[in-house]
């Protein structure tokens, strides 16, 4: 089967796609490299002790020498979902939106492919992109095996896996609204406000009562907040990023189908 | 299944309504198979709005579109099968050079005629190998006339497929058209050149705020449209004489001459004229450009009779 609508969104995005990874690549490794500089410094976890609030909003707490709280505090609850969310929720607001807004989406749509094909084929390309960064990131935890950070492949396969997840539905969720309203920027806007509220719930969780109590509100918090690394997998947000895609595909069609295409 | 006695395009109370003003309604008309049919109007008549209609693009508020017999929301895939289209705001990636352009297309069409594409790449002499942000909107333009016309289909929409070309790729584009009629290709041509569509169209249909105004053959639109007569007297006039006949305006007057616009029979202006001795007169139809404009001073709808 001919994925042709895919292989071309991917294309336009091969090199931004190639660098932007490379870059995530040398901050990770980068931050894997500093560990055993900082796994014997004590005064570290002073950070989050003293105010784990404050701390918690930057991604951090717990123990920031363990291998795990190291990776945490510096890759996973923080950078790894921004810099996954940059491409997802990026592409997903062009996929449809912005190219309905350049006018290259009627050129496709107006070839003998449906519509539900189309969308699709969106999709998978949105699949595609959400693995760069997890990927390579897991590429850096396992170089940190040579750096004293030993973590379990199951918890590194399984925060991949989630993080990869999380990026997906929030890039879903800014195909979707662009697929409702033809805005680029407002499916920019939806998808950003979403992911930093959900940030915000999934950083704090660990600190604050009640946002703990609606930690599951927060899709950050179903891929990389319930500290998957330490306690291994979570299986509640699992399943719940695997429900809201199909959630979002549904709504994704639903606005597509009827969108007026240029 | 598609009906081979329909009409290849047919348009039944099309209506798109975009807000108070803007947007198509109750579109009526039809295109026979090998013809080429010329749709005219201004920008932002709704030429644009009817093609995205008809391409399944937008969905109507009410009416439908007919594409072989087919409604083209129900059966969009299976209809732009058979047809090519260029749309009037040809937007292409701009980094992909036109040949990556052309070859995915044909892939995600999968029915290109490879030496085909071949002989338009040559024809057109178009720019394939540099990304097309570097090229300029005629070397663009051809690009999106080889994407249209490359699988050789049954019907060719093409909204303002001249824009941006020189004089010598126009008259290559208008010999290609004639050579798809005459190889029974039905063609849907958006314009608003005048002199591009009476070349070219056997049909024409006029489109103005969103309502077809008319729609006739161009020798038929010429014998409706009004002719400017001038005429010289022996003796002095009475202008208003002549500006209450039915038909006429009168343009210009002095003591022994009249100048006027007459629609329809020149009986009564000639009747009129005769009791003050009629020295010389010269008549000329109206052109083209008048004739459009006649039609955009109108109000009269003709969206029931053109079906």
């Amino acid at each position: 089967m001919s994925v042709e609508v895919a292989r071309l969104d991917l294309r336009l995005r091969r090199r931004s796609s190639l660098f932007y990874a490379l870059g995530v690549g040398a901050y990770a490794l980068l931050i894997v490299v500093l560990y055993p500089s900082f796994k014997d410094d004590t005064s570290l976890n002073g950070f989050t002790t003293s105010n784990p609030k404050l701390a918690a909003l930057f991604g951090a707490a717990g123990s920031l020498t363990s291998p795990d709280g190291w990776m945490n505090a510096n890759l996973y609850a923080n950078f790894v979902p921004l810099f996954a969310l940059l491409m997802t929720i990026g592409y997903g607001a062009a996929a449809i939106a912005g190219q309905d807004e350049e006018g290259t989406l009627g050129g496709v749509a107006s070839l003998p492919i449906t519509r539900r094909r189309l969308l699709l084929e969106k999709i998978a390309a949105l699949a595609v992109l959400s693995l760069p960064v997890p990927v390579v990131s897991l590429v850096a935890a396992l170089v940190g095996r040579g750096f004293d950070i030993e973590l379990g492949a199951g918890a590194l396969t399984q925060i991949t896996i989630s993080s990869a997840l999380m990026a997906f539905d929030l890039g879903l969720l800014a195909l979707a609204v662009g697929a409702w309203t033809g805005s680029r920027g407002t499916a920019l806007g939806v998808a950003v406000a979403a992911a930093g509220v959900g940030y915000v719930i999934s950083s704090l969780a660990p600190v604050i009562d009640w946002v703990h109590a609606i930690r599951y509100a927060s899709p950050i918090y179903w891929g990389v907040g319930g500290n998957q690394l330490h306690d291994g997998a979570d299986t509640a947000g699992f399943i719940l990023l695997v429900l809201a895609a199909a959630a979002v595909a549904v709504l994704a069609w639903a606005g597509f189908r009827r969108l007026d295409i240029h | 299944m598609t009906d081979d006695e329909a009409p290849v395009v047919r348009l039944v109370d099309l209506t798109k309504v975009f807000g108070a003003v803007r947007g198509v309604r109750d579109v009526n008309l039809e295109v026979t198979a090998g013809q080429t049919f010329g749709f005219l109007g201004p920008n932002g008549a709704g030429k644009s709005t009817t093609i995205r209609l008809m391409m399944g693009l937008y969905l109507p508020t009410a009416g439908r579109a007919e594409l072989f017999g087919l409604d083209a929301q129900r059966h969009g895939p299976q209809l732009r099968r058979r047809v090519g289209y260029l749309p009037g705001e040809l937007a292409l990636h701009p980094r992909l050079t036109g040949r990556e352009i052309l070859d995915r297309t044909a892939r995600m069409r999968g029915q290109v005629d490879k030496a085909f594409r071949a002989h338009l790449e040559r024809r057109f002499a178009a720019e394939l190998d540099r990304p097309v942000r570097t090229l300029s909107k005629g070397n663009r333009q051809k690009i999106g006339l080889i994407q249209a016309f490359m699988h050789d289909p049954e019907l060719l929409v093409l909204d303002e497929p001249t824009s941006g070309l020189d004089p010598l790729l126009q008259k290559e584009f208008a010999d290609l058209l004639e050579e798809s009629v005459a190889r029974g290709r039905t063609v849907f041509l958006s314009s608003h050149d005048l002199d591009e569509v009476q070349r070219l169209a056997h049909q024409v249909a006029i489109i103005r705020e969103g309502r077809l105004v008319a729609s006739d053959t161009i020798e038929g639109l010429r014998r409706r449209a009004p002719r400017t007569v001038e005429l010289t007297f022996r003796t002095p006039v009475d202008a208003a004489v002549f500006a209450a006949l039915p038909g006429v305006e009168v343009t210009s007057h002095g003591a022994l001459r009249l100048g006027c616009r007459v629609s329809g029979d020149v009986g009564a202006l000639f009747e009129a004229a005769v009791p003050y001795g009629i020295v010389d007169v010269s008549a000329r139809a109206a052109n083209l450009d008048e004739l459009f404009l006649s039609f955009y001073a109108t109000t009269e709808e003709v969206g029931a009779d053109v079906r």
